[in-house]
């Protein structure tokens, strides 16, 4: 392929993103190019501080600016309850609800025997250490509704009870085997509204 | 529902060949090798996406040739055209309905519903456990949504589980036992769901085996299938015998790193009048039932789906002696849907006789077309 070295890299980083494919990059960079130098820099900068200034949250390892996340940080969140999530990016999903006002714990995946995730390979260990520290009345599972999820809401529940800690599961109402992150906030809400016991 | 034509290129034998068929019975008669089953095989790939005989979608392409392609006219509630087309050089199989192209295999399968019986069907009855829970499995999962769903979970499970017995085998339990637990309770779950809807199925399907057997054979019996789950248990408490067998195997299950424990390690009896059929059958009651298990899932699904499978039988009369051979013709011109029967000589099986609605399609020696 005859084209610009440096055109041919950008095109080729930008398809390695998460539903971008060959088509869109070309016309990412394309347009990229052709911007003015402010919108440019901006974006690099914007690209450099996400990687430089965003961590992990020490307590709930949602993502965070500081040591400890907003949510932690914020003295009005209900302290007694506890959302278990997959991802950060399902914190997202859940806060845009408004429904919510306890601290969450973010695992960083589901039990996958087949893909090699064991439970040390999760923020379990520093979950239940957490539960020593912190004086929590109520955790609430809101894993994803598929095979693993289900099987990780189960193990934890087993490593809870014993705890004598309240497990609540949200309700059902997500499309079976579908994804926390993308289904809509009225579902969301309701889901929290309707947690049952587990 | 039935198929009024089908047009094949490239498929097998079959350079450029064009078929009408008839609503009710068509005979599909020509010597060995001339491309009779593939002319089912072709139905079911419009039915299906998929083949019913060969693995790969390559072995079907005539040899030295790129591409095959089936077309098909199908008329229901709606006509409709379907299409396959595979290329060899590019592995790639396109499925397009009235021209639109389907992506998902499943959002075919139900909507032309299709039974056939075929020479290896003799694997349901003779063979292992594993070929009778297919058949049992995809009567039920092709009425029946839910079952296919938590068929498929299960199946999910099973692999996640294995891994995970491995990985205690090799390394620390103690760390690992809540971690099975957890498992197990979804193994239960799904699996407990699995039974039960086997258990039922067979409650209402028995009946369907029972009425095409006596039409069959003429004669009241009492054939049945028979269904052993949990190791034959007779307990109906499926949750307790279920956790007590996972506690009880449990050793084994992490020396073999192997789920031991499960529906997918039940089987199915089948009876004629509490006679086992695998253990005392002769080849022609072999025969005569995979005759019948076929016809009971041809009406099964009618019933339940509403909409007439369409049947194929692929050289059904070979094994059954006279009688059996006459009693199933006379079923067939009976079902009131459309059927695809290959012989090797229609004249010579007298009691065959092609009604109205019926055609006689011959293969010659070039694989050609000539009706009857």
């Amino acid at each position: 392929m005859q084209i610009a070295e440096p055109l041919l890299v950008a095109i080729e980083e930008l398809s390695k993103l998460p539903s971008i494919g060959k088509k869109t990059a070309q016309r990412l960079a394309l347009y990229l190019l052709k911007s003015n130098g402010e919108q440019f820099e901006s974006l690099v900068k914007a690209l450099e501080d996400l990687k430089a200034k965003i961590k992990f949250c020490e307590r709930c390892f949602n993502l965070s600016e500081e040591q400890l996340c907003i949510i932690c940080k914020n003295e009005k969140r209900d302290k007694s309850k506890i959302c278990i999530v997959e991802e950060a990016s399902d914190v997202i999903a859940i806060e845009k609800t408004h429904e919510y006002s306890g601290l969450y714990h973010v695992l960083g995946g589901v039990l996958s025997p087949l893909t090699g995730v064991t439970p040390d390979s999760l923020k379990i260990k520093e979950f239940l250490k957490r539960l020593e520290k912190e004086k929590a009345k109520e955790i609430i599972l809101a894993l994803n509704p598929d095979t693993e999820g289900e099987a990780t809401a189960l193990y934890l529940s087993k490593l809870i009870k014993p705890l004598r800690i309240k497990v609540t599961r949200i309700a059902r109402g997500l499309p079976i085997g579908g994804d926390l992150e993308f289904a809509d906030e009225a579902t969301i809400g309701r889901a929290i509204l309707n947690r049952g016991d587990f | 529902m039935s198929l009024t034509s089908i047009s094949l290129r490239n498929v097998r034998k079959h350079t450029d060949t064009e078929i009408n068929f008839a609503g009710g019975l068509n005979y599909i008669v020509g010597g060995n090798g001339l491309g009779k089953t593939t002319i089912l095989e072709s139905i079911y790939y419009l039915c299906t996406t998929k083949s019913c005989c060969s693995k790969s979608d390559a072995n079907v392409v005539k040899f030295d040739e790129d591409i095959f392609e089936i077309n098909g006219t199908l008329e229901g509630l709606t006509k409709d055209s379907a299409t396959v087309i595979y290329s060899v050089a590019s592995g790639k199989k396109q499925y397009y309905l009235n021209e639109k192209q389907i992506f998902k295999a499943s959002s075919v399968i139900g909507k032309f519903p299709v039974v056939m019986l075929s020479p290896s069907d003799h694997a349901v009855t003779q063979g292992s456990p594993a070929e009778r829970r297919k058949f049992i499995d995809s009567v039920i999962s092709q009425s029946s949504r839910t079952y296919l769903d938590v068929l498929l979970e299960y199946q999910k499970i099973l692999r996640h589980r294995s891994a995970l017995l491995m990985r205690i085998r090799e390394g620390d339990f103690a760390d690992s036992e809540m971690e099975l637990e957890a498992w197990n309770q979804k193994l239960m779950s799904a699996g407990e769901q699995i039974i039960n809807h086997r258990v039922d199925f067979l409650k209402g399907f028995n009946s369907y085996v029972a009425e095409s057997y006596n039409k069959i054979m003429g004669k009241m019996e009492s054939p049945g299938i028979t269904y052993l789950y949990l190791g034959g248990t007779k307990s109906d408490n499926i949750s307790k015998t279920f956790k007590d067998m996972l506690s009880e195997y449990k050793v084994d299950e992490i020396r073999r790193a192997a789920n031991l424990v499960g529906p997918h390690r039940d089987d199915f009896i089948f009876e004629i009048n509490n006679i086992n059929l695998r253990e005392f059958g002769s080849q022609g009651q072999h025969k005569t039932f995979q005759t019948v298990l076929r016809f009971a899932e041809f009406f099964y699904i009618k019933d339940v789906s509403g909409n007439t499978p369409i049947f194929l039988l692929d050289d059904v009369f070979g094994e059954l002696d006279a009688q059996r051979a006459k009693k199933v013709s006379e079923y067939l011109s009976d079902i009131g849907g459309q059927a695809f029967i290959t012989l090797t000589d229609f004249g010579n099986i007298s009691f065959l006789k092609a009604g109205e609605k019926d055609r006689v399609i011959k293969l010659n020696e070039d694989s050609k077309i000539a009706y009857a």
